[in-house]
């Protein structure tokens, strides 16, 4: 099947991808209802998109008590909005964190592909998200890795740490 | 040669995913036989027709006409009595004696109301089963005062209905403290303030001692503390493995049916899945009977797998639950309170913001989280935190770093190459089918 191909190297962060993806999805440019999100790594000095692998299990699909999540013809994974009951079981069965729970809707909403046409991919001005006949993958795990002794150094602020 | 027999005991989401996953290797060829007290519906939608955001209907998981497509002959209303594994026979309580070839059982657990004068009074009330649920549904007005007995995970689903309903609620718990297997102290004390700044009221380390009658209302009595009183009483006070029919029958019961990792019992053809079923945790490695739904689905396949002929052992279950109550979430995965492992926690009381990370080594083995449903680091840590348990990544140099910064949870998660140990990783070996795309 096709899949969303990242290619980390070439994200310059420009956010384009979220604003697409939710546009698409919502009708609305909210980037905290797009379901592909930018990480920075490094202190923001490099970034990459980060969205569901659309993965074998299906842990979300699995978990659904009430059948709401199938596959689509194009292979995604996909929330069956009116049979949803927004439980929420899905974003904790779901061990890459990348199915969402919408407070407004009270619905769960995930990456469908835009039905064959992600608009991210398309958004993408510099190719970093292709949408391409491959094996899915741990796109991101060996750019993080690379990136990581410079993260380590870092403190996120505020925590208060007991 | 005869078709194959299996009998399904329970209609619940063991018994549902086990009857899906047989059809979906044999396609019809063997005889599958279910008995359910019930028609098969999901526990875990009940609270949302409660509250009146799903209609009945919705509530069901195999409708007639579902299981017949499923090539199931399904006796409904009827309960398993008796079970001689010698004969391989199974008795159900019309006194029909039903033989198989292999057996499920899959008959869950029970509501159990707290021992005290009164509690099985009409209008006292379980939320457990799908006619229980009609009881409160039937029962709840606008402005009318419910009382909820106990704390837990099941009292806190139905809290949004119930406040949805315009209700007034009130808490008891008879716990110093709310959530008591699910969250530690610091957390519950957030979620507690939480509540009450939405108007319910709370009492924890209340001893319920009788429950009376009251004109049409109902009167509250505690060990310490004044009376309640209620127009509504819900007991969420715990529940209890339905394992009573099984004595003498040969079964090795523990607190569940004890099971190996094909989750077969002692007797080798017959399987135990759910809430009945004590199996492997993923985390400790222990038997331990986890009756959450995840297992209960988790468990079903993997029986139906097995039954169907496919040779799949089990990992083992996560414990793991989430609710959310007025937009907090609250979820807790794994061994969250083991007292051995190192623990760390930090909180963000301003954005009522909450983590508790517990450590073997390098490996998480537990979390807790609790945030703001609508806060981006709810929304992405939580899968997050359980990716991290379930594969059990060795998070070296991240470790110190979670410590410093335990809200900074998704770098750790990509760098450690979780996502690379958790792809290969299916219940059954293969791709997941969707449920509705069986049979």
């Amino acid at each position: 099947m096709k899949v969303l191909r990242i290619i980390p190297d070439r994200c310059t962060g420009c956010m384009r991808c979220e604003l697409a993806c939710s546009y698409v999805q919502t009708g609305t440019f909210q980037p905290a209802r797009s379901v592909i999100r930018v990480s920075p790594f490094e202190a923001h000095t490099s970034y990459a998109p980060y969205t569901c692998t659309q993965c074998a299990e299906g842990w979300c699909m699995t978990a659904c008590p009430v059948g709401a999540i199938t596959i689509s013809p194009v292979g995604a994974k996909v929330v069956l909005d009116d049979q949803c009951v927004g439980c929420k079981l899905c974003t904790i069965a779901c061990p890459y964190g990348t199915i969402f729970y919408n407070p407004q809707t009270q619905k769960a909403f995930k990456c469908d592909l835009c039905g064959g046409d992600p608009a991210c991919a398309r958004a993408c001005p510099t190719s970093a998200i292709e949408y391409v006949e491959a094996e899915t993958a741990d796109w991101l795990g060996a750019f993080a890795a690379e990136r990581a002794p410079r993260h380590l150094e870092l403190q996120v602020a505020g925590a208060e740490v007991r | 040669m005869m078709a194959k027999r299996h009998i399904i005991a329970g209609g619940g989401t063991a018994g549902l995913n086990a009857i899906r996953t047989i059809r979906e290797y044999d396609r019809g060829e063997s005889k599958i036989v279910l008995v359910s007290a019930e028609r098969p519906y999901s526990r875990m939608v009940l609270p949302y027709y409660l509250g009146r955001s799903i209609a009945e209907s919705h509530v069901f998981t195999a409708t007639p006409g579902r299981l017949a497509q499923l090539q199931v002959q399904a006796h409904i209303g009827r309960r398993a009595v008796g079970l001689d594994p010698a004969a391989n026979t199974l008795t159900l309580d019309d006194g029909t004696l039903l033989e198989y070839d292999d057996l499920l059982i899959a008959t869950g657990s029970s509501a159990v109301k707290a021992p005290v004068p009164g509690a099985d009074s009409p209008g006292v009330h379980s939320f457990w089963t799908l006619p229980q649920a009609r009881g409160v549904v039937a029962q709840i007005r606008e402005g009318s005062h419910v009382v909820l007995v106990g704390a837990g995970f099941i009292a806190f689903t139905i809290l949004n209905a119930i406040l949805a309903l315009k209700a007034k609620l009130t808490i008891v718990e008879i716990a110093p403290q709310i959530l008591p297997r699910m969250i530690d102290r610091t957390g519950a004390e957030m979620v507690e303030a939480w509540l009450r700044r939405h108007g319910i009221a709370i009492r924890t380390g209340a001893t319920l001692t009788a429950i009376e009658e009251a004109g049409d209302r109902k009167r509250l009595r505690f060990r310490q503390g004044e009376d309640l009183m209620a127009d509504v009483v819900i007991m969420a006070t715990g529940i209890r493995t339905n394992l009573e029919w099984l004595n003498g029958s040969g079964v090795g019961v523990n607190r569940g049916i004890l099971v190996d990792d094909h989750l077969r019992s002692n007797v080798g053809n017959v399987y135990a899945a759910g809430d009945v079923a004590e199996g492997r945790d993923l985390v400790t490695g222990a038997p331990a009977v986890h009756a959450i739904e995840p297992t209960a689905m988790e468990h079903g396949r993997v029986v139906g797998a097995n039954m169907a002929g496919r040779d799949v052992a089990y990992r083992g279950s996560l414990l793991m639950n989430i609710v959310g109550v007025c937009h907090l979430d609250i979820a807790s995965f794994g061994a969250w309170d083991d007292p051995t492992a190192e623990t760390w926690a930090a909180t963000r009381p301003e954005r009522w913001a909450y983590r508790k990370l517990l450590w073997k080594g390098d490996r998480l083995i537990g979390a807790m989280i609790l945030g703001m449903a609508n806060d981006i680091w709810t929304t992405n840590d939580v899968g997050m935190l359980k990716g991290l348990v379930q594969a059990g990544s060795g998070l070296g140099a991240w470790k110190d770093h979670l410590r410093r910064n335990p809200f900074d949870i998704k770098p750790a998660f990509i760098a450690s190459g979780t996502t690379a140990r958790l792809l290969p990783q299916t219940i059954l070996g293969q791709p997941s089918v969707p449920a509705g795309q069986v049979g």
